[in-house]
């Protein structure tokens, strides 16, 4: 009897120093971001890599980024507000062949509880209606976007490519 | 039994205790009685934690009732209020709960000592709210700065939960029908009622809940002894 007491609450003392949910997994689903990937407009099969592709979003500090060599890009998209706003400057290395254009997100947000640690998580859906604006830059260069179909209306992972560019 | 005997021994004369006394355990002439009765008293844990920490109120009444010379009917009743801070969440639980089950006492006490070294087991039912104030959004890129916490002040109510609880617990008579106990919880969730986007990260009477269904708890008790009636120890 003396001996299943001890177990009993050695257990007791041992359970609960065995859980570490304190802190947000890194590979929990927290909030996505919009994925982006390029394909190329003669050949729509065809993924096709950006060469100098600066990406500013609208407010930023500091641009998301300058991506070359890569037909997939990820894009955060604004969890305090209902647009989104990007700059999209191709060639940005050259700046007799440069290129702008922009892209607007208009989504409806959505808080998902995840977990003690992590928290909620914020998901999007596009407008069915002008979820995408592509609009060219003012004056204009021309639209180096030639056309983008959207996959889905709904952001809740990074597993998928949400939108597809093609130029 | 002669080692255990001499265990007495020595202890009673370390207590300070007449060595004469021991003659009175050994000699099986004459009748032994057990006084029986119920224990009511109160959890001094949570009424202390409830003055000195600012983010919990909350009691517990405890009572035990003598069923045989084992075992022991015991009961818990009690009430919290508990503000928990997270990193990502900022809640308050509210709720009542009842905890029903026995003590078996595995203690054999020598002379008329009524000392309880015991195991025992619990269901535990509550019905309780949760008040989120704000929660944070886990946004692995903040490109755009990290959001503010989003307040939302919003009530999750009518949730409960159920549980059974194996408890591990010692009673010692510190003056005539006066004891202090503590005992420790091995908790288990059988069933909670979940609220609609969030969680039940803390439940009154299991208290912390964890991504496992197992919880932990504990009481220091300070109870009073009701003596009904005596019977022969057979």
């Amino acid at each position: 009897m003396r001996k299943w007491l001890t177990g009993v609450i050695g257990l007791i003392l041992l359970t609960p120093g065995c859980e570490k949910d304190d802190i947000c997994d890194e590979f929990a689903r927290t909030t996505p971001r919009l994925i982006i990937s390029f394909y190329d407009f003669e050949n729509a099969n065809n993924l096709r890599t950006v060469n100098a592709l600066e990406i500013i979003g609208d407010g930023a500090e500091a641009p998301l980024g300058v991506f070359s060599g890569v037909n997939r890009i990820e894009l955060p998209l604004r969890t305090t507000d209902d647009v989104t706003r990007y700059r999209f400057r191709l060639n940005s290395n050259n700046e007799a062949a440069d290129n702008i254009d922009f892209i607007e997100f208009n989504y409806a947000r959505q808080d998902v509880y995840i977990s003690r640690a992590c928290g909620y998580k914020t998901l999007f859906r596009l407008a069915d209606v002008g979820g995408v604006v592509l609009t060219d830059a003012t004056p204009s260069d021309a639209l180096w976007i030639k056309s983008f179909t959207l996959n889905t209306l709904t952001i809740d992972n990074e597993d998928e490519t949400h939108l597809s560019i093609y130029f | 039994m002669k080692m255990k005997r001499t265990f007495l021994f020595i202890f009673s004369l370390l207590v300070g205790a007449v060595a004469a006394q021991e003659k009175q355990v050994s000699d099986s002439a004459t009748v032994k009685t057990e006084r029986y009765g119920i224990r009511i008293g109160a959890d001094l844990y949570r009424a202390g934690r409830s003055a000195f920490d600012s983010r919990y109120k909350g009691f517990e009444l405890v009572a035990d009732y003598r069923l045989t010379r084992r075992f022991w009917l015991a009961a818990e009743l009690g009430n919290e209020s508990v503000d928990s801070d997270e990193e990502q969440l900022d809640f308050t639980t509210r709720g009542s709960y009842l905890k029903a089950g026995f003590d078996y006492n595995c203690y054999e006490n020598w002379l008329d000592m009524e000392n309880v070294i015991s195991i025992g087991l619990r269901y535990g039912f509550s019905t309780f709210s949760h008040t989120l104030r704000n929660y944070e959004i886990y946004n692995p890129n903040p490109y755009f700065g990290e959001a503010a916490p989003v307040a939302v002040n919003r009530e999750f109510d009518a949730l409960n939960a159920s549980w059974l609880e194996v408890v591990a617990g010692v009673k010692v008579e510190v003056f005539d029908n006066i004891f202090v106990g503590f005992s420790a919880r091995l908790n288990y969730l059988i069933s909670d009622k979940k609220p609609d986007n969030f969680d039940n990260l803390y439940i009154p009477g299991f208290n912390r809940t964890y991504e496992s269904k197992f919880g932990v708890g504990l009481n220091y008790t300070l109870t009073y002894f009701i003596p009904i009636y005596k019977a022969a120890v057979k």
